[in-house]
């Protein structure tokens, strides 16, 4: 049975459909594109999947997690999951970050949770915080910890943010446009970082993006969301090969067209 | 260029106003520590003559009956301090905890908890202190700060709901949430960390406010009975003889301007110090 398996999933705000008919698995170890245009309901597919959808959404079908059923599962169990079985990084790695809590803090409560959850010895936690800084490859792992948000980079930003959902050691990492607030170089080197780890750790990923080649470079099966509906899905060389769908084609014409311009700049 | 320019200037004559209030606020602490172990004269004692000008030997003069004001003014600084903390605690501990529970609670719970707090708010705070010492039976301290301390907790549970409120939409709860961390844990690790700032300085604010309605209250003979002599008990026996002897008001009046003026530079200093993108000379 796959670790994630979304099955006529419809999420809806006063009758309103935002998502409807949506399907798809993610099998452990496999990594899922989830790509669509700003407000097709790429987020909202992800809050679905951890419980978490604000209070005036609704969702209904089947999310299965780790074997457990999350549509109208009780807080209790849905909080067992989170950390253990999902983690999420955010789009805007500033806000996704507590202002007032050093970094180094930031890491440290996950880690703790999942040291109590594993039963490992929590004396080890503070070093494991650094190990974590530099398995993300922040530079002066000592320096950052004891830093506020503000007083790191943007690209340092998201790598502390990647280090906490690491913490958690999730079975499927949720990365939710990890990339689209940094600059291009940023981009590139955030987006090798997730793909290593997510390969050395044995994660599953769920790869939420507007931007098709980053997407592509990133996951083995797409699924492209319009307007709350899957509009194609299958692995990313057909998808990209042979577009069926109107939509998918111009989202593939336009990347390549993109390429082109990009590769005949002298 | 002139708000760069401005930005350090402005930050060093708050650091100088935040030193001074704190220096005011150190005093009255100290005099009220003092009043504790030693007075310059028996409060009770009416040996003076009546009415007297400071002087040597009475440095803020004498009353009707011919005891030392400054004895008497000392004891109000412990009042003062006792009623502004006791008062700002009963609140905050109420405040905080009913303004946290809004936030976190349905949409309905949350509607009525803030009905409640608007109209407790609307009240006025020298009438709602005036209803529960009237419903104690005796005027005292202890009815006075419970007073102050409910009016002070609606204000507290206001602001509270909202600083909470806008907290929790945040996406670094949300992040917090996807990684399992329990509403208790957010309330504790993320929420009141975020919010302690602004709530230190209204506490602050509070605690002056909380000061001058003491004195209020006292003044019209709702407070502690003698010889717990508060600022406000002086001044209105100072009342009749203000033409003749100004001192006897004035004095009084002096120490509460000084300590309420103590607390609100202290307050806009706090304000400050609880920002750490505010914090220092960046
Ligand atoms: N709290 C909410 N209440 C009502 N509607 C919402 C809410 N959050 C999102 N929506 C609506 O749901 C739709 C899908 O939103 P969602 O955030 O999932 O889009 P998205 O695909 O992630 O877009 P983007 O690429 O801009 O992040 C949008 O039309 C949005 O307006
Ligand atoms: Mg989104």
């Amino acid at each position: 049975m796959s670790l994630l398996t979304v099955e006529g999933l419809k999420i809806s705000t006063d009758g309103r459909a935002l998502v409807s008919d949506l399907s798809f698995a993610v099998g452990a170890g496999e990594r899922m594109g989830l790509i669509g245009e700003s407000g097709s309901g790429k987020s909202l597919t992800a809050m679905a999947i951890t419980g978490l959808l604000p209070r005036n959404i609704s969702a209904r079908g089947s999310i299965t997690l780790d074997g457990q059923q999350v549509i109208g599962a009780p807080e209790r169990n849905l909080g067992q999951l989170r950390g253990s079985a999902t983690a999420v990084i955010f789009q805007e790695p500033l806000t996704a970050l507590d202002p007032l809590t050093r970094l180094g803090r930031q890491i440290e409560e996950p880690l703790r949770r999942r040291y109590r959850r594993d039963g490992l010895d929590p004396k080890t936690v503070k070093h494991e915080v650094l190990a974590l800084m530099e398995r993300v490859a922040l530079p002066q792992p000592e320096r950052i910890a004891a830093a506020y948000p503000y007083e790191v980079s943007g690209g340092q930003r998201q790598r502390v943010a990647i280090a906490m959902a690491l913490a958690c050691r999730p079975k499927l990492l949720i990365a939710d446009e990890p990339t689209t607030a940094l600059d291009v170089t940023t981009q590139a080197e955030i987006l090798k970082l997730l793909d290593s780890l997510v390969r050395d750790l044995g994660m599953a990923l769920l790869f939420i993006s507007h931007d098709l080649p980053v997407v592509a470079n990133v996951v083995d099966r797409l699924t492209v969301l319009r307007n709350g509906k899957a509009v194609e899905q299958g692995p990313v060389r057909d998808v990209l090969g042979a577009p069926k769908n109107p939509y998918t084609k111009t989202l593939v014409e336009a990347a390549r067209a993109f390429d082109q311009a990009l590769g005949r700049t002298p | 260029m002139s708000a760069i320019a401005a930005a350090p200037v402005r930050r060093s004559r708050r650091s100088w106003l935040f030193a001074i209030g704190l220096i005011l606020v150190g005093i009255n602490v100290a005099v009220a520590l003092l009043t504790l172990v030693w007075l310059p004269y028996d409060p009770s004692s009416t040996a003076g003559g009546r009415l007297e000008a400071p002087s040597l030997l009475h440095w803020a003069g004498t009353d009707r009956l011919g005891r030392d004001l400054f004895t008497q003014i000392m004891i109000g600084s412990r009042i003062a301090l006792m009623v502004g903390a006791g008062a700002v605690a009963i609140g905050a501990a109420i405040g905080v905890t009913l303004g946290v529970l809004s936030a976190f609670a349905t949409r309905l719970l949350d509607d009525a908890f803030a009905a409640a707090f608007d109209i407790l708010i609307a009240f006025p705070t020298l009438l709602l202190a005036m209803l529960v010492v009237a419903a104690s039976d005796t005027a005292s301290l202890g009815s006075a700060i419970l007073a102050l301390g409910i009016a002070i907790s609606a204000i507290v549970a206001r602001l509270t709901r909202i600083l909470a409120k806008r907290v929790i939409g945040m996406d670094y709860i949300t992040a917090a949430r996807t990684s399992g961390t329990s509403w208790p844990q957010i309330v504790i690790k993320h929420v009141l960390p975020n919010i302690w700032p602004t709530l230190l300085v209204n506490f602050a604010l509070q605690f002056g406010l909380a000061v001058i309605a003491e004195a209020s209250l006292s003044y019209l003979g709702l407070g502690a009975p003698p010889p717990n002599a508060s600022w406000g008990r002086l001044l209105q026996e100072a009342q009749g003889t203000v033409y003749t002897a100004p001192f006897g008001a004035i004095a009084p009046g002096l120490a509460l301007l000084i300590l309420v003026i103590g607390i609100n530079l202290s307050a806009d200093g706090l304000r400050d110090i609880g920002d750490p993108t505010r914090r220092g000379s960046r």
